[in-house]
């Protein structure tokens, strides 16, 4: 009887032992006085001005890189990636421009009668067509940046341009260009354009603001994915 | 009768030796093996004087307990319930009966000793 119960005894004894190791903390009481406390102070902050001073020289390192980098080839490089970019409809653009609103004509609206509420995707797309050949360079349709790889099209009633859906008018269509004189040239070209008729014939009023010097153009959220498109292999594996 | 008590006390210097710590998040499981650990310690003890001691009871019920009590603890926690409650209450009212029992036979056993004293 003894040897199993002692055997287990010391397996207990070992499990208390190694619980009150986990669970005991220790607890030093401090004991110093005034002058250590001051002796431990100056030693801290001799390691804080140490430290500071440490912070201070990776700092100028740091922009000595960064000046080095301006300099250098991969800045050329990051500049021609920020061009394409840009040019790809990635970046938000802050620029002159004009904003057209597409709203349900009031007077035509009767009591009792649907309001209409969908732009159709046929007139969405003439509209762009009118706005590219007018030298539009960005354009924005409630929100949704329009990029080369857009679709435009009806799902289920429900105009949706890569996804978003055109839930209510009225629609902001914001549309950059590079400077004030083309804002002014596209307004003016926009006010006699046949869209606004074309518009019409549907309930909807296009009205068209005044070149505004000052538009922003989101940036295309979505990711951009690439089918059917490989890069040319010259001359053999490169 | 007084081995087991030697064991307990190497065991405690065996483990305060080897200064292994678990972590944090295992003391649970730990403390309530220890809890089982002790409950059977003394349900064994008690035996012993009642005179009922069965050796394979007593260390199938060693193991059988505290792999009860830490697989307990461990589906408590994935249950979202703090089941290790449940076996701490468990085993800690077996714990107070068989002390209270221990307790009883050791003073019967001390005052009929002395009634044989002063007899004689």
């Amino acid at each position: 009887m003894n040897v199993s119960f002692t055997l287990i005894a010391v397996l207990v004894g070992f499990m208390i032992a190694i619980q009150f190791q986990t669970v005991k903390k220790p607890i030093e009481r401090d004991t110093r006085d005034v002058w250590q406390l001051r002796e431990a102070l100056l030693k801290e902050k001799e390691l804080q001005s140490n430290l500071l001073s440490e912070i201070r020289s990776n700092e100028e390192k740091l922009s000595a890189y960064e000046s080095k980098r301006k300099q250098s080839k991969e800045q050329a490089l990051r500049d021609t990636l920020q061009e394409l970019k840009i040019e790809a409809g990635l970046t938000e653009i802050a620029g002159p421009g004009i904003t057209l609103q597409i709203e349900p004509v009031i007077e035509d609206i009767k009591l009792g009668a649907p309001v209409t509420k969908v732009v159709s995707p046929e007139l969405l797309k003439r509209l762009l067509n009118e706005l590219n050949m007018f030298e539009a360079k960005y354009v924005a349709i409630d929100g949704q940046r329009i990029i080369n790889t857009t679709v435009i099209r009806d799902i289920n009633q429900e105009t949706k341009i890569d996804g978003h859906t055109i839930k209510s008018l009225p629609v902001e269509v914001r549309v950059g260009v590079d400077d004030i004189s083309s804002a002014e040239k596209l307004s003016n070209r926009m006010k006699v354009s046949k869209a606004i008729e074309e518009f019409f014939i549907e309930n909807l009023r296009l009205s068209v603001s005044a070149p505004n010097p000052n538009i922003t153009v989101p940036a295309y959220d979505n990711p951009m994915r690439i089918r059917y498109l490989e890069p040319i292999k010259e001359g053999g594996d490169s | 009768m007084w081995l087991p008590f030697v064991g307990l006390i190497i065991g405690i210097i065996l483990g305060l030796l080897t200064e292994i710590r678990i972590p944090e998040e295992y003391s649970n499981y730990l403390s309530i093996a220890v809890l089982a650990a002790f409950d059977t310690l003394f349900g064994g003890i008690r035996a012993n004087l009642q005179n009922i001691y069965d050796e394979k009871v007593f260390v199938s019920g060693f193991f059988f307990n505290i792999i009860l009590a830490a697989s307990l603890a461990f589906l408590g926690v994935h249950l979202g319930v703090d089941l290790y409650l449940a076996a701490v209450f468990a085993f800690g009212v077996r714990l107070f009966q068989n002390i209270a029992v221990i307790r009883r036979i050791l003073l019967t056993k001390w005052s009929t000793r002395k009634e044989k004293l002063e007899k004689s």
